[in-house]
């Protein structure tokens, strides 16, 4: 990552530090020399660097900075999002810098757990991730303030709104490097062309993927399990897959109630049902006759019943607790008095 | 049996006996009649609950429109500036409006009246949406007949006359361009399929007229101008090209063009932005094949042929793109609208365009809306693919495609299930009749003789077990439970449709209902209340601001001057309403000033529990708001990302001109027992400034349940 070579050049740090106290000026322009170097524009700090740039009094700290907090002995641990939120940070920074070349308003910096514990101490910073935004008029390290959790949930773009509104720079559009690479899209953009006369001559000659009729088949399945799962809602509204109950964590809920709004794995589970009953429907008349034992015709025949039963009593059952809706029957009002009252 | 049953009746009827085949079409012809009234009638709920009325928003400029058309006649109406929306832009709307839905309506309205049906122009207008319903189920019919058999034809209409996905958008009152746009819609797939089966003129020219009627109707045109060539190029690529086609296709694109560039609202869009290219790129490739193909026939050389066709894809592919790289270049084909981009790319509306994105229609669908309007139709749905893709032809691949890209449609949009809805009813008709007749053919072979049967029904359960015998009791008692499962389900469905509509899609949404604490129903009148209030009490040049969504409506009812309505055709427009509504008072009043505004109306839904209330759509104000103005920034009335009115809102949210209006006097009434005075009944809390004070603005008068608040513009202090 971004970092690394930073860190060599920051082995001299401890020379240049030797030169304090700096003016305002001289602390702007080092800390600018020091983003030139990094090549994400982040700062790598440290316990000594903190104290210089950051602990300094505010006539002669006319800059803020953004310090983002990490642990390389926590990367590993999926829920923290980590490595994925520097990656994010150090976009956010690349973006900034981009919009405002040069500046020396705000700078970007992170700070590493294990070498610089005690920096972690005086911000008192007991759990990650952590972003923390230190501006002139904080006098101490602890009383600058916190980015809260609801900035990180859209990454950059929500860490850019926080940034925004406290600091009042602009910060601007992420710029999110593409995909593929300018080369790549060359290379995949030539391969395509070269293709083309094979494609053609074998669509002519009729002995495509596209002359089968089960891929075609198992596409069109595809899409109405996507769609009627609400894949399109997970994609759209970035829903997770399944939530931690608040109370237990250990719980995992697999299922929103409200109709508003549902949950990745509710969603394909109901889709599995739909598409099975269905492939069980059609199944029966056009598979199961081809059988040639009678009993596993019989068998799969109960079989077929049995689970069509369930999964539509399910599916009923599920989608009635989730709207909350009660569907019944209108019997003919002279009819109430065995119908009455629910 | 028959015999028996008829020994009571008089001789001659007696002898009046019908054949099979009669027997068959008269249960046919009176079972689609039965189907045609049920999908009428269920579509009165709306009408027996409520009023005779029209629903929601956009319904309401129709009918204003329409009866401006049946007033001041057609060439009027087609010359229409109407000056009293978007003021002070006004609003053209004879060019910017689908007239279809008003002439269909003005035309039946002319025809009732011809037969001196005194009926009133409003009661035409409320039962368009149903009587086209009722029509759809026919064309259902007709198409179920093409694709597979007439079986599976009746159980289309039978399934789409009471589906909930499209009596959600065609009950009596809910007078919109989709409710005759999904006939129109139907008639033109049906028609162009039969044409492409036929390879007839007439027919494909029908199609034409199809799409033409479409077109007219609603804005939805641009997915059958997209289907169907994109079923050509499949046609195409899986090598069915045939004559049939190429007529088919030829002469319901140049003709289906040439009259859709009759509507103004379309006219050279048609030839000249993106989302048509498809359709014109489809149409030069089908001439390309067809030189192809009578060059092979001319030259009768394999090795020639071929280097000509090398030559030839060439050219024409190059010769495509370069038209289409310049055409764009230059700006004579528009690049694809915002709308249609967005269901591309389903992620691109929400990031660019809030006004599309802040619509609660065009959310994307969760699973349970589709469980909601489709019920057990979605089990059927993978069945009737199966058993499209077991018998392939020209018609299914066709039912396939439109049921497969309006689902995905769907998907992304929820009021796109309206569009799906058609093909779903009709690909799971194909899987429960089929599914029917494959079980009662085996029920009725137990009393014939086991071969007897097989005939019709190839490849069934009934052919393939007809010689061993040991199996069929068994089989019988199978295939009964089977039929009983199928019935269970189908009546389920019956239920599911009837409880939905009597109780989900039949509110007007202007009249509201609620259940009251001792159980009885409570009716809140208060939209028609204040709309009546402006046409009475307010001078009638009156410009009246208020949020978008009640812009038709104030128009319609009110009959006064709104600044914005929901003919969302102006952004800045927009988002000036929405930075008045977000500013402080004295900076909402120099742009209410500068838009001479008389008067401000909110809805407040604080007292009743009316959840779609102002408040609730407030961020999106902010949202559109700020996207043209930066001084309007969403997180200054957030606090930590959370939207609150209560004591701990955000100072700006708490002085806004929205916060205060909507709130103003709120703090001194009591809302609910054993709850603080002020406490917001939606938002479930006690509000944070309830001492609000107006200094621009007055209360000009709020309804009796407060769910609309008109708040009269002061004019300027004295100079002195």
């Amino acid at each position: 990552m971004a970092p690394a070579p930073a860190r060599h050049l920051l082995l001299l740090l401890p020379l240049l530090l030797a030169a304090a106290p700096a003016g305002a000026d001289d602390l702007v322009a080092e800390l600018q020399s020091l983003r030139a170097r990094s090549p994400s524009g982040v700062i790598h700090l440290t316990d000594t660097s903190v104290t210089r740039f950051l602990s300094a009094p505010a006539s002669r700290r006319p800059y803020s900075v953004l310090l983002f907090f990490d642990a390389a002995a926590l990367h590993s641990k999926p829920d923290l999002h980590l490595p994925q939120l520097r990656t994010e940070f150090a976009l956010l920074a690349a973006s900034f810098h981009d919009r405002n070349p040069g500046s020396g308003d705000l700078f970007f910096a992170d700070i590493e757990f294990a070498e610089s514990q005690h920096s972690f101490h005086q911000f008192g910073v007991n759990s990650l991730p952590h972003v923390r935004l230190i501006r002139p008029e904080h006098s101490t390290l602890a009383g600058s303030e916190q980015m809260d959790q609801s900035h990180f949930g859209r990454l950059a773009d929500s860490m850019a709104e926080f940034v925004e509104s406290r600091t009042g720079l602009e910060v601007g559009p992420i710029v999110r490097p593409p995909l593929l690479s300018r080369n790549q899209i060359i290379l995949l953009g030539i391969l395509f062309l070269i293709s083309i006369p094979f494609a053609i001559k074998r669509v002519i000659e009729g002995e495509t993927l596209l002359h089968d009729r089960r891929v075609w088949m198992a596409g069109a399945l595809f899409v109405y399990f996507f769609s009627v799962s609400g894949g399109m809602y997970g994609i759209i509204r970035h829903t997770p897959m399944f939530l931690t109950d608040r109370s237990d964590p250990d719980k995992l809920v697999f299922f929103y109630q409200g109709s508003g709004m549902q949950l990745g794995a509710e969603g394909f589970a109901v889709g599995f049902l739909y598409t099975l009953v269905g492939l069980m429907i059609a199944g029966v008349t056009h598979l199961l006759v081809k059988v040639e034992s009678l009993q596993t015709q019989r068998f799969a025949m109960m079989a077929v019943i049995a689970i069509g039963w369930w999964a539509v009593r399910k599916v009923i059952f599920l989608d009635n607790w989730k709207t909350g809706y009660s569907i019944h029957t209108f019997w003919p009002s002279s009819w109430r008095i065995w119908n009455h009252p629910h | 049996m028959a015999t028996a049953a008829l020994e009571f009746l008089p001789a001659p009827l007696r002898s009046f006996r019908l054949k099979t085949k009669q027997q068959e079409l008269l249960l046919r012809v009176s079972t689609l009649a039965l189907i045609y009234v049920l999908a009428f009638i269920v579509r009165l709920f709306s009408v027996l609950r409520y009023e005779s009325m029209i629903h929601e928003f956009d319904p309401y400029f129709n009918y204003r429109t329409t009866l401006f058309l049946t007033e001041n006649g057609y060439s009027e109406f087609w010359n229409w500036f109407d000056f009293e929306s978007w003021y002070p832009l006004g609003r053209v709307v004879g060019g910017t409006l689908f007239p279809g839905l008003m002439v269909t309506a003005a035309l039946l309205y002319r025809f009732l009246r011809a037969l001196s049906f005194a009926v009133h122009i409003r009661e035409v207008c409320v039962l368009t949406a149903p009587f086209f319903a009722a029509n759809t189920t026919l064309v259902a019919y007709a198409f179920g007949r093409e694709i597979w058999d007439s079986g599976a034809g009746i159980v289309a209409a039978a399934l789409i006359a009471i589906c909930p996905g499209y009596i959600s958008r065609s009950v009596a009152g809910s007078y919109d361009n989709e409710g005759v746009a999904i006939f129109a819609l139907l008639l033109t797939f049906y028609l162009f399929v039969r044409a492409v089966n036929t390879g007839s003129l007439a027919w494909s020219l029908a199609s034409a007229f199809g799409y033409f009627y479409m077109v007219s109707a609603w804005g939805g045109y641009v997915f059958i101008i997209n289907l169907l060539p994109l079923y050509v190029l499949v046609l195409l690529v899986t090598g069915r090209y045939s004559m049939r086609l190429y007529v088919a296709y030829n002469c319901m694109y140049v003709l289906g063009m040439l009259l859709a560039m009759q509507i103004r609202f379309v006219g050279f869009q048609h030839v000249q932005s993106g989302e048509h290219m498809a359709a014109m790129g489809v149409f030069f490739l089908l001439q390309v094949f067809f030189f192809l193909d009578w060059v092979k026939y001319m030259l009768n050389d394999a090795r020639l042929f071929k280097s000509f066709l090398r030559i030839t894809l060439t050219c024409a592919i190059t010769v495509g793109t370069l038209a289409l790289v310049v055409g764009t270049a230059s700006g004579y084909i528009s690049p694809w609208t915002g709308r249609f981009y967005s269901l591309l790319d389903p992620t691109y509306a929400k990031d660019h365009i809030p006004i599309i994105a802040s619509v609660s229609e065009h959310q994307p669908t969760a699973w349970s809306s589709f469980m909601f309007d489709f019920q057990i139709l979605l089990f059927l749905f993978p069945a009737g693919l199966y058993f499209c893709f077991k018998r392939l032809s020209d018609a299914t691949i066709f039912i396939v495609m439109y049921g497969l890209t309006s689902m995905y449609f769907a998907g992304v949009m929820v009021r796109l299930i309206l569009v799906a809805a058609p093909a779903v009813c009709l690909i799971s008709a194909i899987a429960a009749s089929a599914t029917i007749k494959n079980l009662t053919t085996l029920i009725r072979t137990k009393s014939k003789s086991p071969q007897a049967s097989s005939g019709k029904t190839t490849g069934s359960k009934a052919a393939a077990k007809g010689a061993v015998d040991q199996s069929l009791p068994f089989q019988h008692n199978a295939a009964i439970a089977l039929l009983l499962g199928a019935f269970y389900l189908l009546s389920r469905y019956a239920i599911h449709c009837t409880w939905v509509t009597s109780e989900a899609y039949s509110s007007p949404s202007i009249v509201l209902a609620a259940r009251g604490h001792n159980g009885g129903r409570v009716i809140f009148d208060d939209y028609r209340e204040a709309y009546y209030w402006l046409r009475q009490n307010t001078p009638p040049d009156a410009k009246i601001m208020s949020w978008w969504d009640y812009g038709y409506q104030i128009t319609a009812m009110g009959n006064r001057t709104v600044i914005v309505d929901n003919n969302t055709w102006n952004n800045t427009h927009i988002a000036t309403v929405g930075r008045a509504m977000s500013s402080y008072e004295d900076e909402a009043y120099e742009i209410m000033q500068s838009l001479d505004v008389n008067y401000v109306l909110v809805v407040f839904g604080g007292v009743t529990g009316y959840s779609s209330d102002d408040i609730n759509k407030f961020l999106w104000m902010v949202r559109i708001g700020g996207g043209v103005f930066p001084v309007i920034k969403e997180p200054d009335y957030l606090v930590n990302g959370e939207y609150r009115v209560d004591k701990g809102a955000a100072p700006k949210m708490l002085n806004c001109l929205m916060y205060k209006l909507c709130y103003y006097r709120f703090g001194e009434l009591t809302t609910e027992y054993g709850k603080p005075p002020g406490y917001d009944r939606v938002r479930g809390v006690e509000i944070g400034n309830k001492d609000i004070k107006l200094e621009y603005l007055e209360e000009a008068f709020t309804t009796s349940n407060w769910i609309v608040r008109i708040y009269k513009v002061k004019p300027p202090k004295n100079r002195s």
